[in-house]
This record gives C-alpha cells, structure tokens and sequence, in this order.
C-alpha cells in the first residue's frame, strides 16, 4: 500500500467510525448544554457554554440515584447467583457422563432463544401469586430466565476449551474431583468467568421489558424504566436532562471498556458464532 | 364476562393460578422478602413537575408530623403510562393506597371492577360544603356512591396563542371558529414557526384532544344513553378539519402527547398552543421572553352556533380496593385537602390544577400568587370553562357514566382512527367503521 | 474424556455430576419451564389483566387471532423489521471487520467505538436517536437541510415508511458491532498464505475477497444470520421505544402485540396466544440454529 492510499483508507475508515460513534458524541455534547440553547435553531455544533447543571439536577432533584442503586444491586445479586449456578451446571455438561446430559444441553441452547415476552405473562403471574412481585429480588428471578442460558452457554464453551490433562493428572494423583476443579479448574475458567460475568452483569444492566412489567414502585425500579420514565412526563421535556441521564448510565459500561474490553470480545466468541 | 364478580360454582383464574403455582419448585423461595413497615403509604401521581414535587414533599413532611406512625412515599407515574402500570398493580395486588390526578373517567371504569374503595367518608371529612356545587356530579357512581373526589379541575384544550405574532400577521382577534383558527395558523406559520402543535400520536391525548373537536362540530362519540355514536357527519367534519391541520403542525406531531406539545408552544415553536393553564408557569420558568405575549381562550369550533366544548379530566383522588392500609390512605387523603399545602400544591403550577374547593378559589391566600394575579383573565376563564367541562366518561350533562371510558382511551381506537385518516390517508368511511367497532368490542366485553 | 473402569467411581462421579447440574436443572423448571407450560395452558383462557378473573375458552383465543388482520399485520412487520434491519447489520458489520482486520491508525480506539453501540443499554440509544431525530431541534433534520438535501424538517419516526426505515436504521447501528466482532474474529484466522498464492496468480482485492475471504467466512456468517435473526425477531425494547408500533400499527411487531395485549386491552389469555403463536414460528429459526452447531460440536 502506497503512502498516500494508505492515507485515504484511514480517512476513509475514521470517518466511517465518528459517524458509527456521532451519536453518542451527540449524547455528551447535549448533556452539557444549557436549556435555552437547547432551543437554538439552528443547533449548535458545540456548546457555546458548557453548564453542568443538569448532572447536578440528575442527581439532586431526580430519582437517579435510587434507580442507579437499584440497578447495581439487581445485576450485581444476578450476575453472582447465575455465575454461581452456571459454572457448577458448565462443569457437570462438559466434564461428566449421565443420562439426559445431551437434552439437558439441547435445554439450555433452546432456552437461550427463547424470547422473553413469551415468558414474560406466567412469570409476571407466578410472581404475583408468590407475593415477590414489585421487589428487587422478582427482577433477579425474571432476569435469571435469560441471564442462566446465557452464562451456561458462555462457560460450557470456555470450559471446553480448558484441556483435560491436568485434571486427569490431579485425580491420578489422588485428588477429589472438586479438588481438583477448585485448584486445575477454576483458575483456568477464571478469564471465562470474567467475561461471563461481564455479559451477564451488562444484560442485567439494560434489560428493560421485565423491569417494566414486574416493577411499579421506585422502591424498585431500575435505570432502564426510571430514566425512562423521565421522558414521558406531561409537563416538560428537558432532553439535556434526558442526555446526561444516559452518559451516566453509561458509566458502568465505559469503565468496561476502558479496563475489561478483550473479556467483553473473547465473550463474543464463545456466545455461538466461534468456528 | 362479568367482571365484578367472580365466576360462580366454577374455580376462579386466580384460583387456579394458585394452584398451579403451588406446584411449582419456587414456591419454596422465601416470600417475606418484601418486608414493608405496615404503616407505609404509597401515593401515585402523573403530576409531578418539579414545583409540584416539592409541594407534595412538604405536605407529606407535614403530614409525617401529625400521624408519627405513618409514612408516605411518593411515586410518579406518567399520563400515558398509569394505565398499564395501574393495570399490572391491580393484578399482582401490590397497589399504590393514594392515587392522584388521574381522569374522572379511569377512576369510574377501575371501580366498575370493584377495584376501588367508596370515597364518601373522605369527602366528608373534607366537607361536602366546601366545594363549588355539584364538584364531585362525575364521581357518582352507578350504587349512589363517590368513586373518588376532585383534586382539580382542568381545561385541557384552551387555545393559547402568541399576541406578537398575531400582530405581525394582522389578525385582529383570537380565532373562535375552525376557519379562522386555519387562517390564522396559515398566517403566522413562516420562518421556522408551525401553525399548532396539535397531536397526532398514538396516545391519550390524541384520543381525548379529538373528542374535543367531534364535540366542536356538534358531535359526540355516544348518545346519553350510551350507544355509539362516532359515525356522524360532525365526526367526518373534525376529521376533515384535522387532516387540514396538518400541514401547519410540526413534522414531529405524529408522535406528540401532551408534553412535546407543550412545549413546542412554550419554546416558541408554534404559534398556538392546546393545553392548560400549565403554560404560564413553563413560559415564566423557560421562556420568560413570551410572558407579556401569551393569553388564551376556549378552542375554536365549526362555527359561532356550536358551543364551545371543554375537556376536563376531572383530576381525581382515590384509594384502591387492595390497599392494606385503607384508614390511614383516608386520613392522608383527606389531609391533601388542607388549605396551606394544597394552596402550595396549586402554586406550583398556578393555572393548571384549578381548585375544586370553594373555600380555596375564594381563599385571600391563594389569590395572592404572581401568575394568579398577573393572568386573572386567563385564570378566571380558563376556571369556568373547566366547570363546565366534560370528558368520555361524561360528555355531557345528560349523559349515563359511561364506565368503559378508561379502557377506550387506553385502547386508542379513537387516536387509531385519527392517525389512518390523517396519515396514512385511508378513507373515513373505513376508519370510523373500525373505531366503532373496537369501541362496540370494549363496550360489550 | 479418560473414562474411568471402576463403575462404582463411574457411579460416584455421574451422582456428583447430577449433584452440580441439579441447581440448574431446579432453576430451570422454575423459572423457564413451568412458566413456557402455563403460558400455554393460560392461552386457553380469557383473562381480564386488573382482576384475573376470566374463564376457559379453549382454542378461541387462536381461532380469533388468527382471523384478525392486526396478527398478520404484525407478522408482516415482525419479518420486514427482521429482513431489513439482519441484511443491513450483515452487510455493514462484514464491511467494517474488513475495514477493521486492516492496519488502522489507533486501532483498538476504532474498535471500542465502534463496539459501544452494543454494548449501550436500548434505552440510552433510543434517547440519544429520538434527540438526533427531533423535528424541530433535531441535528439530523439541521444537517440535511443546511445540506440542501431536504427543505423541511423530516418526520424520521411518525408516518410510514420513515419510522420503518427508521427503527431498521437504528436496528442495524445497534446491532451490527456483534457481526463485526464476528467476522473480525474469523478473518484473524484465514491462513495469509492463502492471499500469498492469490496474489501470485493475479487476483485483485475484489477478486481474493469473492474467491478467498467470503468462502472462508460462509460458516460463521451462517451461524451468525441465525443467530441474530433470532435475536431480531424478538426484539420489543427498541422499537416499542422508539415507536411505540406506530403510525397506528404500521411498526407493531409480534412482540409489541403480545404487550399491548396483556397490558394495554387488558387480555391475557390472548396475549398468551400470541406469545405462543410467535415461538412457534421461531421454532424454525431456532430448529435450524441448534442443528447447525450440533453438527459442528459432535
């Protein structure tokens, strides 16, 4: 490739992804303007002033804060019962032999399709008759219908991928087998678990439909619905307030990236699609 | 399908949901996890500005104050939203013990279900002669009964235009009919201004907007007696006048509800508005340049002869059927009556929430506030036609409560109707048959 | 795996086998079987959602669902929105992991922001669109007419086929860094001497992409066309925010229909009706999935 041509590719390419990128650009640049120039017409591109105001309302005058505790809780207390769960079931389909382990797979495949809103009206009525409706703790059972699937499905594949010998040389030696999955196993599952754990603690974090059926009171309500919220009001639509709500919901997320990013794509590859 | 009661002889749904659930492995899961304190009320409103927020706040801290043994929460809900989530509470049993502000129509389909407790004992607590006559007509149920009382009264459909603009336009005086109103957007839409921002979502307000113009044309969607009566030539004439509307609406207006429209007018946008008095606090808050140029009068009609037609939801109060601390939700519901801070609660939006209490309209304290008193025309008007407004659940005097109004509007045929004739161009005869027929569907179900 | 002879640690190693999986298998039955079952079992009633009360109706849930236009409407969208939005991420996301597989300036930046999409919760992405889209202060609206493309404001989500084009659009910038992911992942292990040889007979960049990438690339974008086609024809959060299934009906899909049922008209059994209806069509794609990788995972 030339100098020159390879040049026009990255101009080329860079352009491609501001503008994949311009709408989250969009979000932060609005988020930091004042109201009245909200109104501007034409926009402007930058923020002639730039006004924190409205984090500070976010976090003062809403009830974001509540919806952000809410959140962490609900996908922290998800992310651990069904990583929990999902690394015993990952270990016994991928390392043990019993009757039903193939239908038990093809289970845990189907359920991994299986679209939420079918699921969502028994469920919403089984909670209901449970009297754990409109908790914390009925999103993080509806949330394990999806989440479970999905961890299993990741580590059964990581957990494939972890070679055998080592735990064979273990039992040879005399070890247990949970001996020998605490120390051969888990170390090796560890990146797996990781990344697992990331995707779930993401699912957890944007779910919305759930949230929006199970849960009426802000006692419970997480950012998906709370934020959500905010813009069906009858009274105002304050879209700065509305855009800085998003960066900080995002927060969560850019920390990820920053830090945690090969998990989230080695993730990828064990969701399905590797070869 | 008899709705109140339950099936005789047979085994309920609920019943059998019991019992299904009964058998399955969660039953086991530990049930107590959702430990409320007994005495916690929580209390739902679609209004909830910020002002009104801090209004309900110090009332509630007021409240705490006298009864120590309570709590109150408050929890918004949202004007297009309360009907689903009100419907999946009702459910589940988990229900809020206060509900605010909610139309006159909701509150009398939820109590045809037996979902909601007689308020009779509150209104007397508040006092039958404090209000302005014949205030809580609209609460009366079909048992003689109140369903709720009136937390306010509204005038949802006033017309709001911009007196500079109709200056420059040349236009004399405030639109009263269809065709002047037409003109006069015709005139002052230019340099990036639109006519109105009517709505033409599918949503409530869509539906409770455009029953407001079948009545302008000398319409209604039933007869007093409660049959349908949407196919008529008074539903074809608003149709018609709609359509033309809306090229002078902004492009967004197909997805409008109540707060972008709202605020396209506050932010100078459009050059009238269609909302209530909550403009005037918006423009002083937002877009104070305005407030020397903005008044209002009743929408405009077909013509002089028709009489103007005023949607008022009958903001209402009421307490569910389910709630578990049904004393207590009475006494706070009484107690959102009391003069200072349901005048705070009206401040925080002078105009929008008018009182239904004579004893407040008269009180010195609440006349004393700066909207109040700069736009006592506006008010003074907008005050009377919201007493003589109407709604779905009651379009006129003369006609029966009409029980099923609330799952019409949460239906949308209305605003289904709307947005085929207007946007995708199908033809009336088509649409109206369509919307009589969901209508007649909801009616007999 | 080195089968044991002993059949008693056979035996003893199958028990704790069945010991690990038994939570799962609990959880399971609880939260995903039993529900799947009394969703059809509920189908055969009408339900009034606010009280729960209603009565058995047997198959007339489906025999009314299956004449009313409003299902079939729903299919018809359910598929455009699926059609449109699957081809879009494919082509788009296979163009950028090409794009991406080269040697980029600051390429691990490119590919975080290009990631983002995904990984932003609906909710945040429909508000920053529905921003971007607004009729009067909308940047997108600005753009085009200080372009001279447009002039006056479009209406992106409100009348037809805007808001189709529309949620397919935002669909496809949501979704399309899972393919790209995808792909990327693939080409990292298409054998360079393969393009060596290509080269040396002659074959130009569009030449070795039809005769080498895109063979190499058949299996995983197989794999991934069901997999998000899936994925896509469940999805409720993005559209029901950004349109709410409207003008009218005109971008309901199946599961939209499913919520407006149970929540909105207040019938449950039907909704359950639908919901039942809609997996069993995706029964197809998910036939299809899960034998494509059994055969690839003996």
């Amino acid at each position: 490739m030339t100098a020159i041509r390879r040049v026009l590719f990255n101009l080329f390419a860079w352009t491609v992804v501001l503008a994949v990128a311009f709408p989250l650009f969009w979000m932060i640049v609005t988020s930091v303007k004042p109201q009245s120039e909200l109104f501007r017409r034409p926009p402007t591109f930058l923020p002639e002033t730039v006004t924190f105001e409205h984090y500070w309302t976010l976090l003062t005058r809403t009830g974001f804060l509540d919806y952000f505790r809410n959140s962490v809780i609900l996908s922290v207390a998800t992310t651990l019962t069904v990583v929990a769960i999902a690394t015993l079931g990952a270990y016994s389909l991928v390392r043990f032999r019993y009757r039903g382990r193939e239908s038990l797979a093809f289970l845990v495949l189907f359920t991994y399709l299986l679209p939420s809103v079918v699921l969502i009206i028994p469920l919403y009525l089984m909670l209901v008759t449970l009297g754990v409706s409109n908790t914390i703790f009925s999103l993080v059972i509806a949330y394990t219908t999806f989440a479970l699937p999905y961890a299993l499905w990741l580590l059964r594949s990581f957990m494939a991928g972890i070679p055998e010998d080592l735990e064979s040389a273990a039992l040879v030696d005399g070890a247990s087998r949970m001996g020998a999955f605490r120390d051969i196993i888990l170390p090796q599952l560890l990146p797996g678990i990781i990344s697992t754990a990331l995707f779930t603690f993401i699912l957890s974090w944007n779910e919305y439909l759930y949230a929006l059926v199970l849960v009426n009171s802000d006692a419970a309500r997480p950012l998906t619905t709370g934020v959500m919220s905010m813009l069906i009001s009858a009274f105002n639509i304050e879209w700065s307030l509305l855009m800085a709500a998003s960066v900080m919901m995002s927060v969560p997320l850019i920390v990820a990236f920053a830090f945690l990013q090969s998990y989230l794509t080695s993730g990828f590859g064990a969701g399905g699609v590797k070869g | 399908m008899s709705l109140t009661r339950s099936s005789s002889g047979g085994i309920t749904r609920r019943g059998a949901l019991k019992g299904l659930a009964a058998t399955s492995a969660l039953a086991a899961l530990p049930i107590g996890a959702r430990a409320q304190s007994a005495t916690t009320l929580r209390w739902w409103s679609p209004q909830a500005a910020p002002a009104q927020l801090e209004a309900y706040q110090a009332q509630i801290a007021s409240f705490e104050a006298l009864h120590p043994g309570i709590k109150v929460v408050f929890e918004k809900t949202s004007d297009e939203g309360y009907a689903p989530q009100l419907a999946a509470a009702f459910a589940s049993g988990d229900v809020p013990d206060v509900v605010t502000h909610l139309p006159s129509f909701s509150v009398q389909t939820y109590y045809a279900n037996g979902l909601i407790e007689p308020f009779d004992e509150v209104i007397e607590a508040i006092g039958v002669d404090n209000y302005y006559p014949g205030a809580n007509e609209v609460f009366r149920t079909p048992d003689g009964k109140h369903c709720a009382t009136g937390i306010g009264n509204s005038a949802a459909n006033a017309l709001w235009v911009r007196r500079d603009l109709m200056a420059d336009a040349g236009i004399g005086k405030i639109p009263e009919t269809w065709d002047e109103l037409r003109a006069a957007c015709q005139a002052m839409q230019k340099g990036g201004i639109f006519g109105a921002p009517l709505p033409y979502g599918r949503n409530g307000m869509t539906s409770l907007i455009f029953i407001g113009f079948i009545h302008q044309a000398g319409g209604q969607v039933f007869t007093p007696d409660l049959q349908i009566a949407l196919d008529s030539e008074a539903t074809r004439n608003a149709l018609e006048f709609y359509r033309s509307m809306r090229e002078l609406c902004p492009p967004g207006a197909t997805n409008y509800s109540w707060g972008e429209s709202l605020t396209a007018f506050v932010s100078g946008a459009t050059a009238t508005g269609i909302y209530t008095g909550r403009v005037l606090v918006n423009v002083r808050d937002q877009n104070p340049g305005l407030a020397d140029q903005i008044t209002c009068a009743t929408y405009p009609r077909i013509a002089t002869d028709v009489a103007p037609w005023t949607f008022n939801d009958f903001a209402s109060v009421f307490i569910p059927a389910q709630s578990k601390n049904k004393d207590a939700a009475k006494l706070f519901a009484a107690y959102i009556f009391d003069p200072p801070g349901y005048i705070k609660q009206l401040h925080a939006a002078p105009g929008h929430v008018l009182p239904v209490l004579r004893t407040i309209g008269e009180n010195p304290a609440y006349l004393d506030n700066d909207i109040i008193r700069k736009y006592s025309a506006e008010v003074e008007l907008m005050s009377a036609a919201a007493a003589g407004g109407y709604n779905l659940g009651y379009e006129s005097a003369a006609h029966q409560s009409n029980a099923k109004a609330g799952e019409i509007i949460a239906a949308h045929p209305i605003a289904d109707m709307v947005q085929r004739v207007v946007l995708n161009g199908d033809s009336m005869d088509a649409a109206i048959g369509d919307a009589v027929k969901a209508i007649d569907a909801i009616m007999k179900a | 795996m080195a089968a044991p002879r002993q059949t008693a640690l056979e035996r003893q190693y199958s028990l704790l086998g069945l010991m690990l999986i038994a939570p799962t298998v609990l959880v399971f039955c609880a939260v995903i079987v039993y529900p799947l079952v009394s969703a059809i079992y509920l189908s055969l009633f009408s339900v009034f959602t606010p009280t729960l009360q209603g009565g058995w109706v047997g198959l007339e849930n489906y025999r009314s669902l299956l004449g009313s236009g409003e299902f079939w409407v729903s299919l018809r969208n359910n598929l455009v929105w699926t059609a449109g939005t699957l081809a879009l991420q494919v082509l788009f996301g296979v163009g950028m992991a090409l794009v991406l597989h080269q040697n980029l300036w600051f390429r691990s930046l490119a590919r975080s922001l290009i990631l983002f999409p995904y990984f932003v919760s609906t909710v945040v992405a429909v508000l920053v669109w529905k921003w971007v889209f607004n009729d009067l202060y909308g940047i997108l609206n600005h753009v085009m007419m200080a372009a001279g493309i447009i002039d006056w404001p479009v209406d992106y989500l409100g009348t037809m086929p805007n808001a189709m084009i529309s949620i397919i659009l935002v669909g496809a910038w949501k979704y399309f860094p899972f393919v790209v992911i995808a792909v990327l992942a693939r080409l990292q292990t298409i054998p360079e001497p393969l393009y060596e040889a290509a080269r040396i007979d002659g074959a130009g960049p569009v030449a070795r992409f039809f005769d080498i990438t895109l063979p190499q690339l058949r299996e995983v974008l197989v794999v991934i066309v069901l997999l998000r086609a899936i994925w896509d024809f469940k999805e409720f959060d993005l559209i029901y925010l950004m349109t709410g299934g409207g003008p009218v009906i005109a971008t309901q899909t199946l599961p939209l229909l499913v919520y407006k049922e149970a929540f909105a008209l207040n019938r449950m059994g039907m909704a359950a009706a639908y919901a039942v209806v809609m997996m069993a069509i995706m029964l197809v794609f998910m036939v299809l999935y899960i034998r494509r990788t059994r055969e690839r995972r003996p």
